[in-house]
C-alpha cells in the first residue's frame, strides 16, 4: 500500500517535470489554492508558537486534543446528515438534553440538591445506554419525518429542536429541581470522563479522549467498510439512482439520523461531566460549530462527499483557533470574523474542487 | 380516514389548550414575561413568584421570551389583547431604552400597570408612567460586594493564596456577556473594589494572569454566562499557566455561579479544588444551590447571594396592591426604594457557607 502510493507519487512528480513552465505555474497555483487551508493552519501554528512557545508544549497539545475530542462525536453525527444533503439543527439541544439526563441520573447520593433524592447510585454503563437511546430516538424521529414525509431535514430538525428544548425545560423542573443547574455528580461518573489512565509528559489525558477516538475509528469503519456506509454516500449523491440500484433510501436516511442521534447522546454524556454543571442552555448552538467543522473539513452540502479525516481536521482547526487566539489574547470580537472568513474560504475552495472534478 | 384523524387531533389539541387557559376568577390576570426559562437564577425567581401569585389567588400566565426582544414584544401585545390586568416583565434588551419604552407605551394605552424586574430599565422609563415600577437589585452592588469579599479573603489568606510568592495575586475574570449592565458592573467593581481594599492594606493590586490581555477579562462569546465557556477557558489557561511554571492563576473571579462551576470542574481535572489538596479561590455571584453546596464542600470560596425569594415577594406585594386597588408602591416604606423613582432594590448578601 505504502509502496504503491510512493510510486504513484513519483509518477506524478515525473509527469510534473515534463510539463511546460506555464502549465507548471498553473499546477503550482492550483496546489496552493486547494491546500490553502492546510497551509494557513501551518502558518498560524508556527506564528503562534514563535510568539508563545508554550502553545506547542505537551500540555497545550493535550488540551487542544481533548477540546477537539469533546466536539468530535457530534460533528461525526452531523456529517452523516450533511452527506445526505441535509443538516441537523436539533443536535445541540439533543446534546443538552442527554447531558442533563445523564447528570440527573448520576448525581452523588447524599448531595443536598439531588434532583431525584431517593434515586440509588445508577451504574454508569446503564446511563450511557439510556442517553444513547434518548439521542437515538430523537435522531430516529428526525430521520423518519425526513424519509417518510419527504421533508427537508432543515425543517424537521428545526421543529424537533424546539420539541426537545421544551421537553428539557419540563424535565428540569422535575423532582426538587426548579430549573436549577444540575451538578454534584457522582465520582464514578466524573472519574469515568475526566479521570485519566494515561499521562503524557506529565499532562493527564482525560479518559473521554479515548472514547472519542474509539468512536471515530468505529465511524470510519461504518462509513468506509459497511453496506450501510456505502448506501449513505449513494443516497447522498443521488437518491433516485440509489433507489433504482436497489438501495432502501428511507431506511438509509432513518439509520443515518439515528446513528447521529446516538452520537449526540455520547456527546451529551461526555459534556455532562466535562463541564460539571448542566442547565437548559447546555448544548445551545453546538450544532453550528459542528456544521462549521464539517464544511471546513470538506463535507459538502452538495451531498455524497465527505471523509472522516476531513471532519477531524475541521474540528481540530476550530479548536486551534480558539486556543491560539486565547494564547495570543487577540481581541475577542476578532474571533467571530476570523471564524466566519475561514468557513467562507474553506467552502469556496471546496466548491472549486468539486466543479473541477465535474 | 386521514382527514378524520387530523380533525380529531386538532379538536383534542384545541380543547387541551383551552383547558390550560382556565384559571382563577378574581378578575385579575397577571402576565409574567421571563427573558429566558433556561437561566437557573431566573428559574428560582419563577418558582417563587408562581407560588406567591398562587397564594395571592390571582390568575397568572407565564411567557418565555427565549432571549428575544421581538418575541417578548409580541407576547406582551398578545397578553394585553387577551385582557391582562398587570404586566410583570423581565426585559430581554437592556442595552437601550427603546424596547422598554415601547412596552411602557403599550401598557399606557391599555391603562394597566407594568412592573419590570431583575433586568434593569432606566429611571426615565420608570418615571414616564405613573403605573410603572422596577423591582431588582442594584446592579453595581453585586460587583462591590464581590470585590469586598475577594479582598477580605485575600487579606486573611495572602500567604497561602500567593502560590509563587511574588507578593502579587494573579487572577482571571470570566465575564458572562458583553454589553449587559450587570456583567459590566460586576466585571468592573469586583476588581476595582478589591484593589482599593488591598492597597488600603498596603498590598499591590491584583494582576491579570496574562499581561497581554488588555480587556482584563475573558467573555462567554455566546453571551450565555455559561459553565462551558468558563470551563474551556480555564482548561486552556491551565496548560500555559502552572504551579511549576511559577505563573499559576491564583484567584478566579466569575460573573455568576454557573461560570464558577465550570471553572471549578476544570480545576478539578487539573487536580485542584477537590476539597482536600490545594484550592484556588473561586468567587461567583447568585448563590445557586449548586454553588452553596460547593462552598460547603470547600471547593469554592464565596458567592454573592441574589435573593430570588425576596424579589418574588416584592413583585407579588406590588401585584397585591394592584389587585386591591391601592397605589402601586403602597406599603413599601420598609423596603429599599430609590429616591424620586419607583425602583425597589432587593439587597444582595455575601455567602461563604457560614
Amino acid at each position: 500500500m505504502e509502496n504503491k502510493k510512493n510510486t504513484a507519487f513519483r509518477r506524478g512528480f515525473d509527469e510534473y517535470r515534463m510539463l511546460d513552465p506555464a502549465e507548471k505555474r498553473r499546477r503550482r497555483r492550483e496546489f496552493f489554492i486547494n491546500n490553502a487551508l492546510y497551509i494557513f493552519l501551518f502558518i498560524v501554528i508556527v506564528a503562534i508558537a514563535i510568539y508563545r512557545p508554550r502553545f506547542l508544549s505537551v500540555g497545550s497539545i493535550v488540551n487542544i486534543i481533548s477540546l477537539s475530542a469533546a466536539n468530535l462525536p457530534i460533528a461525526l453525527g452531523i456529517a452523516g446528515a450533511i452527506i445526505l444533503t441535509g443538516t441537523d439543527l436539533s443536535a445541540g439541544r439533543a446534546v443538552g438534553a442527554c447531558a442533563c439526563v445523564a447528570a440527573s441520573l448520576l448525581q452523588a447520593t447524599g448531595y443536598a440538591n439531588k434532583m431525584f433524592s431517593s434515586l440509588p447510585t445508577v451504574p454508569v454503563f446503564a446511563v450511557i445506554i439510556i442517553v444513547c437511546a434518548i439521542g437515538g430516538i430523537i435522531g430516529a424521529a428526525n430521520g423518519f419525518c425526513t424519509a417518510k414525509f419527504n421533508l427537508h431535514p432543515f425543517i424537521v430538525t428545526l421543529a424537533t429542536q424546539l420539541i426537545v428544548y421544551g421537553a428539557l425545560l419540563m424535565y428540569l423542573t422535575l423532582g426538587t429541581n426548579n430549573g436549577q443547574s444540575i451538578s454534584g455528580l457522582d465520582l464514578s461518573y466524573t472519574e469515568f470522563i475526566n479521570g485519566s489512565i494515561l499521562r503524557i509528559g506529565g499532562s493527564a489525558v482525560p479518559n473521554f479522549v479515548w472514547y472519542s477516538l474509539a468512536i471515530t475509528v468505529l465511524m470510519w469503519v461504518v462509513w468506509n467498510k459497511t453496506t450501510f456506509g456505502k448506501n449513505m454516500f449513494a443516497v447522498g449523491s443521488n437518491p433516485d439512482a440509489a433507489h433504482v440500484s436497489g438501495v432502501n433510501v428511507s431506511r438509509t436516511i432513518i439509520l443515518t439520523f439515528t446513528l447521529a442521534g446516538i452520537l449526540y447522546g455520547v456527546t451529551g454524556f461526555i459534556e455532562g461531566a466535562r463541564i460539571g454543571s448542566n442547565s437548559a442552555s447546555t448544548g445551545l448552538n453546538y450544532e453550528l460549530d459542528a456544521i462549521a467543522a464539517c464544511v471546513i473539513g470538506g463535507v459538502s452540502f452538495v451531498g455524497g462527499i465527505g471523509k472522516i479525516r476531513g471532519v477531524i481536521m475541521g474540528v481540530v482547526l476550530l479548536r486551534i483557533i480558539f486556543v491560539g487566539l486565547t494564547f495570543l489574547s487577540v481581541n475577542q470580537n476578532m474571533q467571530y470574523i476570523i471564524k466566519g472568513l475561514i468557513i467562507l474560504i474553506a467552502c469556496a475552495i471546496d466548491m472549486r474542487k468539486y466543479l473541477v472534478r465535474k | 380516514m386521514k382527514k378524520l384523524c387530523a380533525l380529531i387531533l386538532a379538536l383534542v389539541i384545541t380543547f387541551s389548550f383551552a383547558a390550560c387557559g382556565e384559571g382563577g376568577g378574581s378578575g385579575q390576570s397577571v402576565a409574567v414575561f421571563y427573558y429566558t426559562y433556561s437561566d437557573p437564577y431566573i428559574s428560582t425567581v419563577r418558582a417563587s413568584l408562581s407560588k406567591s401569585l398562587e397564594d395571592l389567588g390571582v390568575e397568572y400566565q407565564e411567557y418565555d421570551s427565549n432571549s428575544s426582544q421581538t418575541t417578548q414584544a409580541e407576547q406582551v401585545q398578545t397578553a394585553i389583547t387577551k385582557g391582562a390586568t398587570c404586566l410583570v416583565v423581565n426585559i430581554v434588551e437592556t442595552g437601550s431604552d427603546d424596547a422598554a419604552e415601547k412596552l411602557v407605551q403599550q401598557a399606557k394605552s391599555a391603562d394597566i400597570p407594568i412592573i419590570f424586574f431583575n433586568r434593569e430599565v432606566s429611571d426615565k422609563i420608570v418615571s414616564s408612567y405613573d403605573k410603572c415600577a422596577f423591582v431588582g437589585t442594584d446592579a453595581a452592588e453585586a460587583g462591590h460586594m464581590q470585590g469586598e469579599l475577594i479582598a477580605k479573603f485575600l487579606l486573611e489568606n495572602y500567604g497561602s493564596v500567593d502560590i509563587n510568592g511574588d507578593g502579587k495575586i494573579s487572577y482571571v475574570l470570566f465575564k458572562g456577556q458583553d454589553g449587559n449592565a450587570e456583567a459590566e458592573y460586576r466585571t468592573k467593581y469586583a476588581v476595582e473594589d478589591a484593589n482599593r481594599l488591598l492597597s488600603d492594606a498596603g498590598k499591590p493590586p491584583l494582576s491579570f494572569y496574562n499581561p497581554n490581555n488588555r480587556d482584563r477579562y475573558l467573555v462567554d462569546k455566546n453571551g450565555n454566562w455559561s459553565a462551558a465557556a468558563a470551563n474551556e477557558y480555564m482548561t486552556t489557561i491551565l496548560t500555559e499557566y502552572t504551579e511549576k511554571g511559577k505563573n499559576m492563576v491564583e484567584c478566579v473571579i466569575c460573573n455568576n455561579d454557573g461560570m464558577a462551576e465550570g471553572a471549578i470542574t476544570a480545576l478539578n481535572t487539573a487536580g485542584y479544588n477537590d476539597g482536600k489538596g490545594r484550592t484556588i479561590p473561586v468567587f461567583g455571584v447568585d448563590a445557586t444551590e449548586a454553588a452553596q453546596e460547593l462552598i460547603r464542600a470547600g471547593k469554592m470560596t464565596g458567592t454573592i447571594k441574589q435573593d430570588a425569594q425576596g424579589m418574588a415577594e416584592t413583585i407579588s406585594h406590588l401585584a397585591r396592591n394592584i389587585a386591591g386597588g391601592k397605589g402601586l408602591l403602597d406599603g413599601t416604606e420598609s423596603m429599599n426604594v430609590d429616591e424620586n423613582v419607583a425602583k425597589i432594590r432587593v439587597p444582595y448578601g455575601i455567602f461563604t457557607g457560614e
